[in-house]
């Protein structure tokens, strides 16, 4: 007697338990739920929290990753609208909205799905790259540049179908990597190399021409320099010449006299250094070895 | 007595039979005292470990999160709680065991980093810790070098990093099966986004700053757009010319250089010439006013002297000749380094005179005229 309310306790626990884990069933925050009753649908769960069931075999639970999960596709190539080769990756965030379509479609298989998502996301980036110029995704030009609009238009065509067929929802979609074919990458690099050695010879002409344009312009203000500097000291002779006339006026007084004595001045001027002379007995003061002692008829005049 | 006797010996036997009887219920009285007693203190034992389990069982749910952690309790799968107080800060915290509870740590305190290679040219993995580059191909292998397409349809390699924390812990780990790889995706997108907006040039050069601008602007918008929960706080960008086109690049610098020391030597030299022509005209000025000054005194000393002189002059003219020109001659003569003297023939007729000049400069031959 004293001994039953624990055993019952006891027992109505594991009960409960036992219970528990026929007729409830967690979903957890990352994940949804199918139910299906004798292998029909029943319901779908989106909710996190826990949930009645009906036990094994009569109901049976599959869940899925409810996050957003990456999808890469594979580098391969395509053409666009004006016939260049082009390769592109895209990937794709992807997450399961509707479980039962999912279910219905891969019987739960994400591998499965991630095929189906390839050859749609392939069948898309054909589409709309066949649909733009190869401008479209490579530009200068802003206006001219469509890359976000390609990307959308990819993702609408993908998106409809994913939903309806798959119950997948594609999130996100973008390129995640574009090239060109192996051949074509060495002819852009011959011109990139081209490209190059134009600008090495723009370059090397602009700084010559530049330098020259710097000399010349220097010789043409060093001259300038020079030539007003030889004006000014002409004005200033000039000047030094009109007041030296002023003192030649002086001479005129007596102009035999200035005559003589310029003349004295020359000759002593020019007969300085490293002279040598050949005089006759005519030229004084040698006049004096000839005995005659005369003054002398004419000044010592040179020629 | 006889009576007394048997009866004794009934007695002997009825005491005897009574104490058969006694003896039993003595025997029992005792165990069952016993076994209560054991059954009493094993249950306190029970009582006691039934409260041990149960100091165990809300001991073990306290859980400690970290400092550079928050931590989500799930019931049943589900955020405990909403909105902010979904997450747990660091401390002491108490929860249900599992399954009812999970407890889920998010490391948000950590930066965490993702590097995109997808633009770059590959590299072996020794190239890459050594940082040495492979050799150089003349064309770009599609699927193993990595490489970027520029605005201008010329190809670059692009590489990136960044560094990044969880600013949405919920979203971070809730909504994103593999958060690091769509950042890595979203930063591949980033990259050839940014790239096909460039010129080459733009990318290398002139604008490397536009060029990681545009790329975290990208990564930022994506973020944002998807609710992704994570806050960039690093980012490095690195662009590289292909290798095979390197050389021709390098030697566009190099060209530049040249021309820019071309312009700077010619700005030398147009200092020197300037600066010279200067020193040159400061010479020919000072030598005019030299010049000027040395006439204006010379002429105005001799206008003295001739103005000092006249008065000789005019008391005596032909003695004050002669005494001037013998004063000259006799520092001419004196002066002369060969002096000839030619004395007249007896005929008086005249005499010739031959000359050799010798080739040595600046020798002046004075001939006296003969008369």
């Amino acid at each position: 007697m004293k001994r039953n309310p624990i055993t019952i306790a006891t027992g109505a626990v594991l009960v409960l338990i036992f219970l528990f884990m026929l007729f409830i069933f967690q979903v957890r925050q990352t994940e949804v739920a199918v139910v299906t009753t004798f292998g029909k649908y029943s319901r779908s769960i989106t909710n996190a929290g826990f949930q009645v069931r009906l036990p094994w075999p009569v109901q049976k639970i599959y869940k899925f990753d409810s996050r957003i999960q990456n999808f890469e596709h594979k580098f391969d190539q395509t053409i666009t609208r004006d016939q260049i080769n082009i390769l592109i990756t895209v990937f794709v965030g992807w997450r399961i909205a509707d479980p039962k379509i999912f279910l219905e479609s891969f019987s739960g298989s994400v591998t499965k799905a991630e095929e189906k998502l390839e050859s749609l996301v392939r069948n898309a980036k054909s589409g709309v790259i066949g649909q733009h110029a190869f401008s479209d995704l490579i530009s200068t030009n802003r206006a001219e540049l469509k890359f976000d609009q390609m990307e959308n238009e990819m993702l609408k065509a993908v998106q409809a179908q994913a939903m309806s067929a798959y119950g997948i929802q594609i999130e996100l979609l973008g390129v995640k990597q574009l090239g060109l074919p192996e051949s074509i990458t060495s002819t852009v690099f011959e011109r990139m190399k081209k490209q190059r050695q134009g600008l090495v010879a723009k370059y090397e002409s602009e700084g010559k021409r530049e330098a020259e344009i710097i000399r010349a312009n220097a010789d043409v203000q060093a001259n300038e320099i020079l030539a007003k500097a030889k004006a000014e000291a002409i004005r200033i002779t000039g000047e030094a010449e009109t007041k030296a006339a002023g003192y030649y006026a002086v001479f005129e007084k007596y102009p035999e006299l200035a005559i003589f004595l310029f003349q004295l001045k020359a000759l002593e001027q020019s007969l300085k250094e490293r002279t040598h002379l050949i005089l006759d007995q005519q030229t004084p003061p040698f006049n004096l070895l000839n005995g005659s002692g005369n003054a002398p008829s004419g000044g010592g005049s040179k020629k | 007595m006889s009576n007394d006797h048997p009866d004794s010996g009934h007695d002997h036997d009825h005491a005897h039979e009574a104490e058969t009887p006694a003896a039993p219920s003595s025997v029992e009285d005792p165990s069952a005292q016993a076994l209560s007693d054991a059954l009493r203190s094993s249950f306190n034992i029970v009582k006691f470990l039934m409260g041990l389990l149960v100091a165990a069982f809300i001991v073990s749910g306290i859980f400690t999160v970290k400092p550079n952690q928050v931590a989500v309790v799930l019931r049943f799968g589900k955020p405990r709680g909403t909105g902010p107080e979904q997450l747990l800060k660091p401390g002491l915290h108490w929860a249900l065991p599992y399954p009812i509870d999970e407890i889920v740590y998010i490391p948000v305190g950590e930066s965490h980093t993702v590097t995109s290679t997808a633009g770059w040219y590959y590299t072996t993995p020794e190239e890459e810790a050594s940082g040495t580059k492979p050799q150089a191909l003349p064309y770009l292998r599609p699927g193993v070098d990595g490489y970027t397409l520029t605005g201008d349809g010329n190809i670059t390699h692009v590489r990136a990093t960044l560094g990044y924390r969880i600013s949405d812990p919920l979203s971070y780990v809730f909504n994103f099966a593999s958060t690091t790889n769509l950042l890595q995706h979203v930063l591949d997108n980033a990259l050839f986004y940014a790239s096909a907006r460039f010129t080459a040039d733009d990318a290398l050069y002139w604008n490397r700053p536009g060029f990681q601008e545009a790329v975290l602007a990208r990564v930022n918008e994506m973020i944002s757009k998807l609710k992704l929960g994570a806050a960039v706080e690093t980012s490095e960008v690195r662009v590289s010319p292909p290798l095979d086109v390197e050389q021709a690049f390098d030697a566009v610098i190099k060209a530049q250089q040249q021309g820019n020391q071309k312009v700077l030597d010619a700005e030398a030299y147009a200092r020197g010439a300037t600066n010279r022509a200067i020193g040159q005209a400061s010479a020919i000025m000072r030598d005019g006013i030299t010049t000027s000054n040395y006439l204006v005194q010379t002429v105005g000393a001799e206008a003295q002297r001739f103005t000092d002189l006249l008065p000789r002059y005019q008391s005596s003219p032909e003695l004050f000749k002669q005494r001037l020109l013998a004063e000259t001659m006799q520092r001419v003569l004196t002066n002369a380094q060969y002096k000839l003297f030619l004395p007249e023939r007896a005929d008086g007729k005249p005499r010739e005179l031959r000359l050799q000049l010798s080739k040595e400069p600046e020798v002046p031959v004075k001939e006296k005229p003969k008369p």
